[in-house]
């Protein structure tokens, strides 16, 4: 795996005596849509900006196009775009104003598809940002960070604020953003069908470590939930690889399971005598399995 | 015209509390006018036909809102000659206002004498009368137009910069006609040309507004659709600026001027306006300066900056913006130093302590980056008291400015002491640790 | 063309896979079909186009969709024969079991039984 665009080993942060994030190791590809999913107080506002460079890590290190994200230098700044979590919008500006301010200090900066974009998105260029809505501050925040025709496009909860359609028209933006295979996407959300439409890749972030990291087919392949029907009335006493979760029920039982091959069903089938029937399941339901 | 004239006439008697108090003022103003001819001349008859006025004027006030609301629609621009009607209406409204004061102040200072009909056929007296109506006429007529004014900013912008302009200006208007009767400058001539070059500036602006505007919107859009820029990285000064809240120092010299035109008015005393100019220098412009990292946080990704170019860049900024503040509180001083009667070793002391504060404040201010801690508020009472300690010992009279100016240089050493932590903090600043709000969010994200 | 659902618990590429599958086998897209390209497809469901080139690739792979340069995917010609493969191995299966019991009697090893065969295919091919 190419990980030139952004690299980390090993990386981690604490405020004070409080360990947020631990021993990650991740690569990011060009090419590469990655949804960050985890509970509220996982860390990925944390890891995000430190993949910025926002704060610097306690342990480890972590690198953008191969330079260390706590001294990028300007040239590595010009082809990164992010989107935080609270927005950084100047209330008394107008949104043209906005943009322009925040044109100015990149050489190069798309006016005909921030010009398109706001039409589209049904954002008026000359209101002020004092009166906008939330949805419409995070529609103008997603823009200042698309103008600069960023390779690496970082987003914290992009679409926590918006309606069904303007996150659709949100999607869509990123595809065809992504569609060239050369620039890259990362963005935490809330929202995991989002992340099932547009992400290739997935990181699951579970009490400061990353609980999986991988594609996302790979991912729905690889946890499943498993239906057990024993031959006598009870079930047999069965080690099952990877388990997550298990019910018995008689000669039933239901188990939720990580790390499932084909192989894995074939040696449980016969070592226990029992069949089983794979449940495919859907990304919420894989997040909520792994947080049992 | 008749659409002036229903305009002025909606003015007064748009609502039914603007009819009420109309018509209240009139009918107290008509009784007095009567009293005042017929009866004795008495100081309490003069009150009444003030109180007329009064009721009189706010039976008006609808002007200002409207006037505000009908310039932003779109109907000052639709209708034919709309802006224009538009303007002429609150003129009259102005007229109309002052009549009554032109006509009851005589009417006052002239009343109850049985020999006024005699002295009236005097011509040089008819002229003192003539002046003295012009004079009352033409001075409410300014004084009108500066409470309309000061009206349309406190209900049209419905915010604390639209307040403290109003404020200012009504400030203004109170102190400076009494400055003016104090020292007898007031004259006819002087009021006519102040009515004349400020109503045609102020004519002139509004019917200009919309053209000027579009101008504007025409210059944005030009701007915005399409032409690439040229920056290589760095930024024009201005933008910066922008992102760190430094680029307008107006608001905070506004912030500024009201309190202190309330303290030279009434405090007077000068030990105590030194303390409250000193404070309030130190306090706001520190302030300032300590929004410089939380929004500092925005600018991070946008440029070629180290974090210790950065706080060269940053220092810059805060102080195109504190030494312009700085620059108004020093003229402000000067002037107050004329008006109070400062001896010139005084003020000679006083300047640099003025600075001082400014300085050190700013970067107190610069040294927050990690939010307001114990050990920053600690910093900040220390520096405060020092700073005053030095203003007791400016105003004492007998003050040795050796001593004074020996003091003043071991604060400049404190400001040096303070910039060389402030950059150090700069250099490692952690923007997820800026804001004590943040490190909540922080630690929960 | 496809119905195409992301929060299944199917990854997006096998359904495609099985659609097409489906679809080839039954006629409903005959040799010579072409094929949404991947971005349209991605477009028009709002789902990363990684996903879908997966799948094509497979299936080109498996021989049932050609690749063309410069044109869209379409449908092989000898996609109808592949989709019956399973069948025609399931007929060929009696004789292959008798094959390989009879080569057991006679104590032949595996390696033997093939190299039997593939002179058989030889010299079938002439």
């Amino acid at each position: 795996m190419n990980s030139s665009t952004v690299e980390a080993s090993k990386l981690s942060k604490a405020f004070g005596n409080k360990q947020v994030l631990q021993d990650m190791s991740f690569g990011v590809s060009p090419g590469d849509v990655i949804g960050v999913l985890g509970k509220n107080g996982a860390g990925k506002t944390t890891l995000l900006e430190l993949m910025l460079g926002f704060t610097p890590p306690t342990g480890g290190a972590v690198r953008i196009f191969g330079h260390e994200s706590y001294s990028l230098p300007g040239s590595i700044k010009a082809r990164v775009g992010f989107v935080p979590q609270q927005d950084e919008l100047l209330d008394q500006l107008t949104v043209a104003d906005q943009l322009r301010v925040i044109a100015s200090f990149y050489p190069r900066w798309d006016s005909a598809l921030i010009t398109r974009l706001c039409e589209e998105w049904g954002v008026n260029l000359y209101a002020r940002i004092k009166s906008m809505s939330v949805g419409e501050r995070q529609k103008l925040s997603i823009l200042l960070a698309f103008g600069h025709r960023p390779e690496l496009l970082i987003l914290d909860e992009p679409v926590a604020s918006l309606d069904p359609i303007a996150r659709r028209q949100f999607l869509e933006q990123l595809l065809s953003i992504s569609a060239d295979g050369e620039r890259s996407i990362v963005f935490s959300s809330h929202i995991v069908s989002d992340i099932e439409r547009l992400a290739n890749r997935i990181w699951i972030l579970k009490e400061g470590r990353l609980d999986w990291q991988g594609d996302l087919d790979s991912l729905k392949e690889s946890i499943v939930r498993l239906h057990i029907r024993g031959a006598g009335a009870e079930l047999p006493a069965m080690a099952i690889p990877g388990v997550l979760s298990l019910q018995r029920d008689g000669a039933f039982a239901t188990a939720v399971v990580r790390d499932w091959t084909p192989e894995v069903q074939d040696a449980l089938e016969k070592s226990a005598s029992v069949q089983i029937e794979v449940e495919a399941l859907g990304l919420e339901e894989i997040f909520v399995e792994l947080h049992r | 015209m008749k659409a002036v004239a229903r305009l002025v006439w909606t003015y007064f008697t748009g609502t039914l509390v603007s009819r009420v108090f109309t018509s209240g003022g009139l009918i107290l103003m008509t009784v007095d006018f009567c009293i005042l001819i017929t009866q004795p001349r008495s100081g309490e008859k003069l009150w009444l036909a003030m109180l007329g006025i009064i009721i009189f004027f706010v039976g008006s006030s609808l002007m200002p809102l409207m006037f505000g609301r009908l310039a932003r629609g779109h109907s000052a621009g639709v209708l034919p000659g709309g802006r224009f009607k538009l303007l002429l209406s609150a003129y009259i409204t102005i007229l109309l206002v002052a009549i009554p004061v032109g006509v009851l102040a005589p009417a006052g200072t002239l009343s109850g004498d049985s020999s006024i009909p005699e002295l009236m056929k005097d011509p040089r007296i008819r002229d003192y009368v003539l002046q003295l109506v012009g004079i009352v006429f033409t001075s409410a007529v300014l004084f009108a137009g500066w409470m309309y004014l000061a009206m349309w900013f406190v209900t049209s912008q419905r915010n604390m910069a639209g307040l403290f302009k109003g404020l200012l200006v009504i400030t203004l208007v109170i102190f400076a006609p009494a400055r003016e009767i104090r020292d007898l400058t007031v004259s006819l001539t002087w009021n006519l040309q102040q009515i004349a070059v400020i109503w045609s500036v102020f004519g002139a602006g509004f019917l200009l507004w919309p053209r000027f505007k579009a101008a504007r919107a025409r210059r944005n859009r030009e701007r915005f659709t399409g032409v690439a820029r040229a920056l290589a990285g760095k930024t024009a000064g201005r933008e910066f600026d922008v992102m760190l809240g430094t680029s307008n120092p107006l608001l905070l010299l506004v912030a500024l001027a009201f309190p202190l035109l309330v303290a030279t008015r009434f405090v007077g005393e000068f030990p105590a306006v030194w303390l409250y100019f000193l404070t309030f220098c130190c306090v706001l412009t520190g302030a300032y300066s300590s929004l410089a990292a939380e929004r500092s946080r925005a600018l991070w990704l946008r440029g070629d900056w180290s974090r210790s170019a950065l706080f060269a860049s940053v220092e810059r900024s805060v102080w195109r913006h504190n030494s312009v503040v700085l620059g108004v509180l020093l003229l402000a001083m000067v002037g107050i130093g004329e008006y109070a009667h400062f001896s010139a070793r005084m003020l000679l002391a006083s300047l640099p302590l003025l600075a001082l504060g400014t300085l050190l404040s700013t970067y107190l201010g610069l040294m927050i980056t990690r939010g307001l801690r114990w050990l920053e508020i600690g910093y900040a009472i220390a520096v405060m008291l020092m700073l005053l300690f030095m203003v007791r010992l400016v105003a004492r009279e007998n003050a040795d400015l050796g001593n004074v100016f020996a003091l003043e240089l071991g604060l400049v050493a404190l400001a040096f002491l303070l910039r060389f932590i402030a950059r150090r903090r700069w250099t490692q600043i952690d923007w997820m640790m800026c804001r004590s709000g943040r490190l909540v969010a922080a630690r929960d994200a | 063309m496809f119905i195409l659902n992301p929060q299944s618990g199917i990854p997006i590429y096998r359904q495609i896979l099985e659609q097409v599958r489906r679809m080839v086998a039954s006629g409903q897209l005959p040799p010579g079909t072409a094929l949404p390209s991947v971005r349209d497809l991605a477009l028009r469901h709002t789902i990363n186009p990684m996903t879908i080139s997966r799948a094509y690739s497979i299936l080109e792979t498996e021989g049932l969709l050609e690749r063309h340069r410069g044109r869209p995917m379409t449908v092989a010609s000898q996609a109808r024969n592949h989709s019956q493969l399973p069948k025609r191995l399931q007929q060929i299966g009696p004789l292959v079991e008798q094959t390989v019991m009879a080569a057991k009697q006679l104590q032949l090893t595996e390696a033997e039984l093939v190299k039997t065969v593939r002179r058989e295919w030889e010299q079938n091919d002439e």
